[in-house]
């Protein structure tokens, strides 16, 4: 079998795995847990509005779950992206209000490179402590979000408020397209699939790409073979800070078409949750953001109409991550496949063969 | 004039115990951090540790009317989401910064499922039926102006902490138990041929984290507050871990950093009644944190540097 097909087996099997400790959450409150499944699939793709939800969804985690995928290619684990998220969709909206000198294709550039370029501002700041001194990214970024967090909603109820009763900025000049109204879905969603092709494109493909992954996978022979490990490493913090700042831009022109308060909620940490499921693997990331987009529209749904709390949709995908982390399913898998071939190989029956030393080689 | 009076408003003795009072949930959650540490375990699930702790203690004490079985219950609880998190770095070779975001997201999950399933509520619980932890009076302190006011009407659990950091600093720095641990983290394979079994150290490393992770917690939310609010720990946990590698793990250098963090956050609260904008007054103690963090650990690495630059000649990592 080869590794992509295994991946994709375990992403599965944990799935279903998660899927049934979800399960017996709610039948131990009392409810039917196939209702409710199927109540969330039928609210996230039932009607138009389910799909366009599901979409207006997806859109931003494709892009949060990518931009902590590339960082973690160059093995950092950037749990920012919702801070650059903020800060890029900020940057945005006050580019997109006051900036009417320029012609509209203008300022729609003007916004997205202004939110990649304070986005990437903001993600450079852990980047560069982690390189140079060794600080924790981790707590650093998880820190920071919070600040960007207060940052964002000063602005938007002091400075930059519209004076309405909701924090929120006056509405942008220009806005992306909706599709499949009356949802939010917009044209972002095009958007967002070109880059994170250009991105997968950029990181196997070219040079740049390879000295990230080189990182990455084995610092050590980077920098044996003469790759500047810490440049290398706060270029893929760049990267994803700009990755969570075209979010940010796309969710400020296109969902909503001004700056919202907590507009971001969740969707780093979201974003994160299904890079972290496939082991931040460029190639399944996406399909777990659709997954998750998938179980986040369909809640609400299977909420209103089976009386299970949507929190069950969290507390499944938590646990999602907690199995999926573990290596134990993949290894079982292993271990049977080489009692198979060891038994096949001395010519006994399968299952006779003890797995003597497959067991301490894996360790 | 008018300066001055404002700054003799903000800086008063009553400051000192406000910091405390701020500090001590981030100094249980940075002991909670500083055990696993020893053994080279950095414990990001310290936040959804104390989460569960947290709630725990509120629906413990609220069932029951007891706050010490909360706190107890509370304590098992953190070991028992400690332990999966043991079991998933240690046995299955999990990455322990995503297992241990997968623990706090779990953590605010499950918290906000069963608020709404058992107590039918959402955003927060309180009832008179919870009973906090006691404040310990000291009633012969009642009639001294300023130790009155410093040192009277203390919750018990803060009163604890500061016997709680002697105890560690004891237990890691020696005792045999300690000196096993530091071992494990420092030189695992030298503890391997010592004959320490590193796994063993590890898991009872992971236990008793989870056990002080769980009182943070029942502290939060039984003697800091008497009720529990969705994701009532709000980094607190994070604050914690920061404040471990401010102190290098060393509980008492530690608690320092958390006394730093508990500082700013008191001076932003009082700030706030002065027109200060709420929003930079809420992110101070983030801010603060990150500075020293960064600026304790370049100074880490400058003595560090400093002690190898005679000796070796190469990179020295």
């Amino acid at each position: 079998m080869s590794q992509s097909m295994k991946n994709l087996l375990k992403v599965v099997i944990t799935m279903v795995l998660s899927l049934v400790i979800g399960a017996i959450f709610i039948l131990s409150i009392g409810e039917n847990p196939i209702a409710a499944y199927g109540a969330l699939l039928k609210g996230a793709f039932g009607t138009k509005l389910g799909i366009g939800t599901t979409i207006a969804g997806f859109t931003p985690l494709l892009l949060t779950s990518i931009a902590f995928a590339v960082a973690a290619q160059a093995g950092a684990f950037n749990v920012g992206v919702e801070g650059e998220v903020i800060l890029g969709g900020i940057t945005a909206a006050y580019i997109g209000i006051h900036w009417g000198f320029l012609p509209a294709p203008l300022l729609y550039l003007a916004c997205f490179a202004g939110a990649m370029v304070v986005a990437a501002a903001w993600a450079f700041i852990p980047a560069a402590l982690k390189a140079y001194y060794n600080v924790s990214e981790v707590c650093v970024t998880i820190l920071m979000n919070t600040v960007a967090l207060y940052i964002g909603s000063y602005l938007v109820s002091g400075p930059m408020s519209a004076g309405v009763a909701t924090p929120q900025t006056d509405p942008v000049l220009v806005t992306i397209p909706k599709i499949l109204k009356p949802s939010s879905a917009n044209a972002g969603v095009f958007l967002a699939i070109i880059i994170v092709l250009i991105v997968i494109f950029m990181l196997y493909k070219t040079k740049w790409g390879y000295k990230i992954r080189t990182v990455g996978t084995n610092p050590e022979h980077a920098d044996y073979v003469g790759i500047d490990a810490k440049k290398t490493f706060i270029n893929a913090m760049l990267l994803s800070g700009m990755l969570g700042g075209i979010a940010g831009c796309i969710e400020v022109l296109g969902v909503h078409g001004y700056y919202l308060d907590g507009f971001a909620k969740d969707l780093g940490t979201n974003g994160m949750l299904a890079a972290l499921i496939v082991k931040s693997n460029m190639a399944t990331t996406p399909l777990m953001a659709f997954f998750l987009a998938v179980l986040k529209s369909g809640a609400m749904a299977m909420q209103q109409t089976t009386g299970v709390p949507k929190a069950i949709v969290d507390t499944i995908s938590a646990i999602f991550i907690i199995i999926a982390t573990m290596e134990f399913v993949i290894q079982i898998k292993g271990r049977r496949q080489k009692e198979q071939a060891a038994a096949v190989s001395s010519g006994e029956a399968p299952g006779t063969a003890p797995p003597v030393e497959s067991e301490e080689k894996e360790e | 004039m008018g300066l001055m009076e404002n700054l003799g408003k903000v800086f008063n003795v009553s400051l000192i115990y406000a910091t405390f009072r701020a500090s001590t949930p981030i100094i249980y959650a940075a002991l909670c951090a500083a055990i696993t540490q020893q053994a080279n375990i950095l414990n990001i699930g310290t936040e959804g540790i104390m989460l569960v702790g947290a709630f725990t203690a509120i629906s413990v004490s609220y069932a029951t009317g007891s706050w010490f079985l909360g706190v107890i219950v509370a304590m098992l609880a953190g070991a028992a989401i400690a332990m999966i998190m043991a079991v998933g770095h240690i046995k299955y070779n999990s990455e322990i910064c995503a297992i241990g975001m997968g623990i706090n997201l779990f953590a605010i999950a499950i918290t906000k499922f069963l608020l709404n399933t058992l107590f039918h509520t959402n955003g927060n619980f309180s009832d008179p039926k919870i009973v906090p932890i006691p404040r310990v009076e000291l009633s012969f302190l009642e009639n001294i102006p300023v130790l009155n006011q410093l040192f009277n009407n203390w919750c018990f659990t803060e009163w604890f902490v500061i016997l709680f950091i002697i105890i560690l600093q004891f237990l890691f720095y020696k005792t045999v138990w300690g000196l096993r641990l530091r071992a494990v983290g420092q030189f695992p394979m030298a503890a391997e041929t010592a004959g320490i079994r590193v796994n063993a150290v590890k898991y009872q490393a992971m236990l008793i984290s989870g056990l002080i992770g769980g009182l943070a917690g029942a502290h939060l939310s039984l003697g800091y507050s008497a009720q529990f609010v969705e994701n009532m720990t709000n980094s607190r946990g994070f604050m914690g871990v920061a404040a471990m590698y401010f102190g290098g793990a060393n509980p008492v250098l530690t608690a320092v950093g958390c006394l730093l963090f508990g500082f700013a956050d008191s001076v932003g609260a009082r700030l706030q009644a002065y027109g200060f904008p709420a929003q930079f007054v809420l992110m101070m103690p983030y801010l603060v944190t990150v500075l020293v963090l960064a600026i304790s650990m370049a100074i880490k690495l400058g003595a560090e540097r400093k002690r190898e630059s005679s000796l070796v000649t190469g990179d020295s990592h």
